[in-house]
């Protein structure tokens, strides 16, 4: 009925308009026609015609027919409609048309969004790819750069983590530094935003493009040398007014493959049992019958997990109406995590609306506020940090419930059972401890336009973001993360509050003109950039009640976690551009950005950076007219400078700790001292990247392919140089050092075939290289922290180091001739390799026998993407992986402690038990305690270095689509996915070849310390159905 | 036209002196060297800080680098725990040393600890003449800083021998690694320092509680003259140190040291390092250190009476020797406030029953957190310097009579034979558990052989130093008996000098 009402509504108003024009347009000349779709026939309603040179105008109606009266029965008509080509139609005095519109597969004729401003396709010099949000609309994900994995050649995006809205890793062209943060600059309509992209809401976005080489980049400047990537969000089209909702409902499930596999409780206690057998000691009474165990395993790691509903709603509204163009999304997100108490809510809007005040001015207001709640349990991290590593590690024979059905609430046995480590429950850790975080972020634009002459264009614009995060941790005395801490404990609240307020002001002159064959563009402007956050933690302990954890019922405020802070920069840039073409096939730009940043030492404040690149559109000349094989030939190549400036706000200054407190008697000091050196020399990285590319299109660009070579050196590194701390100091920032990177990429189009079925690929690889060319004078390496990578001069960065292995000494011959660990070495430890070949084992020292033993880096990252369309059913899947990447299995130092304190990997059965019973060569020996096991735990070595190669089968989805037969009713398609269908890896270290996790669970280890894998909350695999409604 | 130009050359000159004023921006949250450094609190302050790392060093890493190397204690192995080679081989005397230098935890962080202390004191001394605050106030900071700095590198060149001396901040990378400097020239430099602090500090009445004192820096050089066995000087100090009327024995041992709360900074106290229980970040936890493990939250809450004790596991340190233990002559008050045994349930040890460290035994508030002082000059300690450099000059009757002041206390007579071994067991057991008895071997040329025997004795009988039955101690232990340690690996790749 409601739907009956709007219909008459729109048809009304449609007849009201068609009068309006033929009453207006009285004079004119009539003509009438209808338009179809050149491939299938069907007719195209709503496509927007436009009298060329005039405003008059008109679109079809629902059969596709239109009327218009034309001024001029020898003008033009215009038809354009969206995701077909437009196409111009001389009347020659005609008074009906049949027109026949293409679908729009020439995608080179496109326009896309470059840096400050838009260009065509065909004629951008540089490296770039761009990405229509409407590819990637089936993916049931919450983040714009999931969806962005395995999308664009050269761009490795990996999911470190599965946490809701959290943990993507975004690497462009395999770009890192030392410490001064590798992630590209996100540019949201413009605004180059310093919050988090993980709260946009996908379904605002109309087209993704990513800056790859240095001319694309350096109108970035000093922030650009990571990578760029620019994100246009959904804009009215002319004469369209289209509303769209989409529902979209989920099943987030763990699979079963790849989960660590660890003992059951048979298991565990024969381990335990022939644990004491082997040290020819009593065995303890409860491990003497393991059989008793048997039905009786607590897997308290799947007891984390659950099955989780995810559901996704949007409505878009976009409309053109005279002068002003206006669109407004709405979404609501909710995710629940596969993780116990883990979930992710994000309520969104955005309104942009743009208007013309005059035939020069116009003006723009966009506003796009949003509020993000998630709770996710401390899961990721090491013993203690992380509640999914805890669950690991906790003994099978630990009972989850009491007989009565309760939670056990901490689990412990006698201290001559080996059990060190005893264990609160974790389910009532992850349900009881609060972690819950609240973002509010607002992006705010405004802009004004005007035209004073042909050509010329001053615009003028002031963009906001408005960032508040308000985290609050709160641990009751019921529970707790820590092992080893009985039930009830003290309780513990934090609350971390912070406000990020950034503003930028742009004043930008572009002109375009054109003499002959030759094209100009020209853009200049001047733009300012503040930004402040202002952040305050509270940590305080011991609360008179569970129930009430205010600040004003603490007992204890707990000093060193309890402080605020005030973070701040500037940056004035002055920017200039100018774009050449000759006969449109010799193409030339050359733009220079000069950037003033308050980050920099005061002796080195400014930095310019200019770019110039070259093309030529080969496909054009006179000579290739004649061949029909390719449409287009295009090369081009590149030159640019760029720079990082992640490099923290107040890095030159030496600033005083005033924490350093002392006592007296009993009587508080508050003390201070020096806590860093300064530097006013202090500047950014630099990175010079020379780009060269080939664009093909074959067979009238049904077959596109693009090639990239590029190398790229990165200067000037940012690095907290280490110094002796004789000075009383660790590390002096400075620039040091060199990084060459260089890599090819290859990506191609192709629409296989047309007709009723309609099956397009497409595909991108990459291979990406770096290595290490210089450091600080006097410095040949750095080791990450935590001691698993080195970073070396003439290697790949951040590679495994340690020992190499070669199984276990199998006797004791082999243990007399080989080289050991002096006092600890014995028959069945684990055999190291004495690379030096010195005759003993060392570790560290000038007599280090390590080295290194792995590389985090793949060899390769490719896509591929398949669409089949077949009437109204379409059909795509997607895939993606990475191969030759390796990852440092951290998890095993006790997974596989062969102390037997915690439960173990099921492998650690084929361990070395005798001479007759040597196992698989892996695992060592039991016996001789700490002293002996502790050197395949603690001497990091080869053993934990895993092939992480993959390949995932990422996502699958059917449609069915449903054309509308009435005006209200466009379409409805109902689709269904499956996420991460299927991980195709040889990966035994745990679910994720993506992880890369930080000891203490907290980001992906940076640079230093990639590629490791303590175990993290788990990617699920995620059934989903789904609705696009079009009206 | 030219004054177009003009107009625009100055439009551009303004944007560019204008973007200068945005573009400095100073950290709103935190001083920085420009802005601190001036008035009489900003050096309050600083020297605060400076005594901030001896916190640290006397929490953990010295008992093992002291005490725990020499034969008045040793670690309870835990058979159940590995990851403990780091203390083990400190006890053992087998911390790897390859090329003069050491990956050792312990070692490393008491090598930085001291040189954030000199450096403190360094930025302290290279600017507060140029400040403009009262003289008396400026002299007792300088004599504070002094006195810190040459304490500090006391006790490196006492652990080390030669290494790099920093005497003003480091400003530059090229400034932080220094060659080293001889024994000899850092002993100068020491005794350059504390004289000067002697010179500038005031006496104990008349200073805070816990800052040091004309009489804490006259103790700490006398001790710089007895390593360097330079004994009149060390008399005439310790002399002025016992005629200064500022100090006492505590007429019971067992008060002689600082309580959680109470009791610190006593008559008998000449210098110790300060913490404080709570929330503030100020309080030690050496005395959990010093237990042995798995032990109970039980049997730790009999032993601190907090209010939420927890079990300890891991290996516990510092456990007092049979040895120190049989070094109590009969009647000795003093080894009952010493030393006290406690039962473990879980224990492999034999029948679990321990001795302990009694010293720093006091009950306190909440696990892990206490606030007991740390001693390191007691009065005590000054009348036992003082008989050791008179007898040293033959001066033995004078001697004497400051021994039996010592052992008078303890419940005990005269001392018999040789007199020089008899104030050398005297210190062994009056300063028992404060990191003097390693210092005491070195410098009297008997820590080699000493600890030789305590290895063998170790080796021998295994299960009377705490390994339960079946266990050994390790392949490489005693096998590294040196009198100094290496200098830190970290160290030593940034400094070529190394």
């Amino acid at each position: 009925m409601k739907n009956n009402l709007l219909w008459i509504l729109k048809k009304s108003i449609f007849v009201f308009f068609m009068f309006l024009v033929s009453v207006v347009r009285a004079q004119d000349t009539k003509v009438t026609g209808a338009v179809m779709d050149a491939d299938s026939g069907e007719p195209i309603p709503l496509v927007n015609i436009l009298v060329k040179g005039t405003s008059v105008g008109t679109v079809t109606d629902f059969d596709g027919k239109f009327n218009i009266s034309v001024p001029d029965p020898n003008g033009t008509l215009v038809f354009s409609y969206i995701g077909f080509s437009t196409q111009e139609i001389p009347l020659n005095g005609k008074n009906s048309l049949s027109v026949k519109l293409k679908a729009d597969d020439t995608s080179l004729e496109e326009v896309v969004v470059v840096g400050y401003g838009t260009q065509i396709k065909r004629e951008v010099t540089g490296s770039v790819q761009t990405v229509e949000a409407s590819d990637l609309a089936d993916l049931p994900v919450s983040q714009v750069t999931q969806k962005l994995q395995g999308q664009v050649a050269g761009v490795q995006i990996n999911q470190t983590t599965g946490k809701p809205g959290q943990g993507m890793s975004v690497r462009i062209r395999g770009q890192l530094s030392v410490s001064g943060g590798s992630e590209p600059l996100y540019v949201v309509d413009g605004f180059p935003i310093s919050g988090d992209i993980g709260s946009l809401n996908p379904d605002e976005i109309e087209e993704i493009t990513v800056l790859k080489d240095a001319a694309s980049t350096s109108l970035y400047g000093s922030r650009a040398a990571n990578g760029v990537i620019l994100i246009t969000t959904r804009q009215g089209k002319a004469g369209q007014t289209t509303i769209s909702f989409n529902v979209s409902t989920s099943l987030q499930k763990v699979p079963q493959r790849g989960r660590i596999e660890m003992m059951d409780a048979v298991e565990f206690a024969q381990f335990k049992k022939e644990y004491y057998e082997d040290q020819g000691s009593p065995v303890p009474e409860i491990f003497q019958d393991p059989s008793q165990y048997i039905g009786k395993t607590n897997d308290w790691y799947d007891a984390m997990l659950q099955t989780a509903p995810m559901q996704n709603y949007s409505l878009a509204i976009t409309s053109s109406k005279e002068k002003l163009r206006t669109s407004v999304v709405a979404g609501y997100f909710n995710q629940e995590g596969v993780v116990l108490n883990s979930d992710y809510k994000r309520y969104s809007l955005r309104a942009n609306l743009d208007y013309g005040l005059s035939d020069k001015v116009r003006m723009g207001f966009n506003v796009a506020p949003s509020y993000v709640v998630d709770n996710v349990p401390k899961t990721d991290g090491t013993r203690g940090q992380g509640i999914l590593f805890n669950a690991l590690h906790t003994w099978p024979i630990m009972p989850i419930y009491n007989e009565d059905g309760s939670r056990t609430t901490f689990n412990r046995f006698p201290a001559n059972t080996g059990n060190i480590f005893a264990f609160p429950n974790w389910l009532t850790s992850a349900e009881q401890i609060k972690n819950e975080t609240r973002d509010i972020n607002i992006l705010a634009n405004t802009f004004i336009e005007y035209q004073p002459i042909e050509g010329l264009t001053l615009k003028t614009s002031l963009n906001a973001e408005i960032y508040n995060r308000q985290f609050e941790y709160f641990s009751p005395t019921t529970a707790t993360y820590q092992i080893n801490q009985p039930i009830p404990t003290s309780n513990e609240a934090i609350w971390d509050n912070r406000l990020d307020f950034s503003w930028l002001n742009e004043n930008i002159a572009t002109y375009t003109k054109s003499v002959g064959e030759h094209d100009f563009a020209l853009l200049g402007g001047f733009t300012y950039q503040r930004y402040r956050r202002d952040r305050s933690r509270v940590e305080a302990t011991d609360f008179a009640d569970d129930r009430l954890p205010n600040i004003q019922g603490a007992v204890n405020i707990n000093r060193n976690g309890t402080y605020d802070q005030v973070q701040e920069w500037s940056l004035v840039s002055f920017l200039s551009r100018l774009t050449y073409s000759y006969k449109g096939r010799y193409l030339l730009t050359a733009a220079v950005r000069t950037d003033g940043s308050s980050r920099f030492g005061e002796n080195n404040r400014w930095g310019t950076f200019p770019s110039l690149s070259a093309g030529w559109i080969a496909s054009d000349e006179t000579f290739f007219s004649d061949q029909q094989l390719f449409s287009l030939l295009k090369v081009r190549a590149s030159f640019g400078v760029t720079g990082n400036n992640n490099i923290g706000n107040y890095t030159q200054y030496a600033l005083i700790d005033d924490r350093v407190n002392a006592v007296f008697g009993n009587d508080f000091a508050s003390g201070a001292a020096v806590k860093s050196l300064s530097n006013t020399n202090l500047g950014w990285e630099t990175t010079r990247q020379f780009d060269v590319g080939l664009d093909v299109g074959f067979l009238n660009d049904r077959i596109s392919f693009t090639y990239d070579f590029y190398t790229k050196n990165t200067t000037n590194l940012l690095y907290n140089v280490q110094v002796p701390q004789e000075s009383g100091f660790t590390n002096f920032s400075d620039n040091i050092g060199e990084i060459r990177f260089w890599g090819h990429e290859f990506a191609i189009n192709s629409v296989n075939t047309t007709g009723k079925v309609k099956w397009s690929t497409n595909a991108n690889i990459s291979f990406n290289r770096n290595i290490v060319e210089s450091l600080a004078e006097g410095i040949d390496r750095v080791y990450g922290p935590g001691g698993m990578h080195i970073t070396q001069v003439g290697k790949p960065f951040g590679q495994f180091y340690g020992f190499k292995s070669d199984g276990v000494y199998m006797n004791q011959e082999d243990l007399d001739n080989s080289p050991k660990v002096p006092g600890r070495s014995t028959v069945g430890s684990i055999k190291l390799i004495d690379t030096n070949g010195d005759g003993i084992i060392t570790n560290g020292g000038d007599f280090d026998d390590r080295v290194i033993t792995g590389n985090p880096f793949p060899d390769f990252t490719y896509g591929i993407t398949n669409k089949v369309n077949y009437g109204n059913w379409d059909f795509s899947v997607f895939a993606n992986g990475s191969q030759g990447n390796e990852l440092f299995v951290r998890h095993l130092y006790s997974t596989a402690n062969l102390d037997g304190v915690f439960n173990l990997l099921k492998d650690v059965k084929y361990r070395f038990r005798s001479e007759e019973n040597p196992g698989k060569g892996f695992f060592g020996t039991t016996v001789g305690g700490g002293n002996v096991t502790g050197i395949e735990r603690d001497w990091l070595n080869d053993r934990y270095v895993a092939d992480a190669s993959f390949f995932n089968i990422r996502n699958v989805t059917l449609g069915y689509t449903l054309h509308g037969k009435d005006s209200f009713f466009k379409s409805m398609r109902f689709y269904g996915s499956v996420q991460n269908v299927y991980i195709f890896t040889k990966y035994w270290g745990g679910p994720n070849p993506e992880i890369s996790v930080q000891d203490d669970g907290e980001g992906d280890g940076g640079n230093l310390a990639s590629g490791v894998d303590i175990s993290g909350y788990p990617v699920p695999r995620i059934f989903t159905l789904g609705v696009n409604m079009n009206f | 036209m030219k004054n177009s130009y003009k107009i625009i050359a100055l439009f551009l000159g303004l944007l560019v002196s204008g973007c200068d004023d945005a573009l400095t921006i100073f950290p709103e949250d935190s001083l920085s060297t420009p802005t601190f450094f001036k008035t009489e609190s900003d050096f309050v302050q600083a020297v605060n800080g400076a005594y901030v790392p001896l916190r640290t060093i006397n929490n953990q890493a010295k008992h093992y680098l002291t005490e725990m190397h020499s034969d008045n204690t040793y670690y309870a192995r835990n058979t159940a725990f590995g990851a403990t080679e780091q203390q083990e081989d400190l006890a053992d005397h087998s911390v790897p040393s390859d090329g003069g230098i050491t990956a050792n935890r312990w070692v490393t962080e008491t090598y930085v600890e001291y040189y954030k202390i000199i450096a403190r004191t360094n930025q302290i001394l290279a600017t507060v003449d140029e400040a403009n605050f009262a003289e008396d106030s400026k002299a007792n900071i300088k004599g504070q800083a002094l006195f810190l700095r040459a304490y500090s590198y006391f006790d490196l060149v006492q652990l080390f021998g030669s290494l790099p001396m920093h005497l003003v901040p480091v400003l530059s990378r090229e400034d932080a690694a220094l060659p080293l400097s001889t024994v000899e020239e850092l002993y100068a430099q020491i005794i350059l320092d504390s004289r000067q602090a002697v010179e500038l500090l005031p006496v104990k009445s008349q200073q805070q509680a816990g800052r040091a004192t004309s009489g804490a820096a006259r103790t700490l050089l006398a001790n710089v003259h007895i390593v360097r066995e330079e004994w009149a000087a060390a008399e005439t100090l310790l002399k002025e140190v016992v005629n200064s009327q500022e100090y006492r024995l505590m007429a019971d041992y067992g008060d002689a040291f600082s309580g959680n709360s109470e009791n610190k900074n006593n008559m008998e106290s000449i210098f110790e390092v300060q913490y404080k229980e709570g929330a503030e970040g100020l309080q030690g936890n050496f005395l959990y250190n010093f237990l042995p493990r798995p032990i109970s939250a039980q049997e730790v809450g009999a032993l601190t009476s907090t209010s939420n004790p927890q079990p300890l596991n891991g290996e516990g340190n510092n456990i007092p020797t049979p040895d120190i233990i049989e070094a109590y002559e009969d009647g000795d008050l003093r080894k009952d406030h010493s030393i006290q045994y406690i039962g473990l349930s879980e224990s492999f040890w034999n029948n679990g029953v321990y001795p302990i460290i009694k010293k720093y035994v006091e009950p306190h508030a909440l696990h892990q957190n206490h606030g007991m002082n740390w001693p390191i000059y007691r009065y005590a300690e000054v009348l036992l310097f003082l008989a050791e450099s008179l007898n040293e000059q033959g001066k033995n009757v004078e001697a004497t009579t400051y021994l039996t002041q010592v052992r008078a206390r303890a419940g005990l007579g005269a001392a018999t034979g040789d007199l020089e071994m008899a104030i050398f067991n005297e210190r062994r057991v009056e300063l028992a558990f404060e990191n003097k008895r390693w210092f005491d071997l070195v410098r009297t040329g008997r820590a080699i052989e000493v600890i030789s025997q305590h290895g063998q004795r170790i080796v021998a009988n295994p299960n009377a130093y705490y390994y339960p039955v079946g266990a050994a101690p390790r392949g490489n232990a005693f096998s590294n008996i040196t009198e100094h340690y290496a200098l830190p690996a970290s160290e030593s790749s940034l400094n070529p000098n190394f």
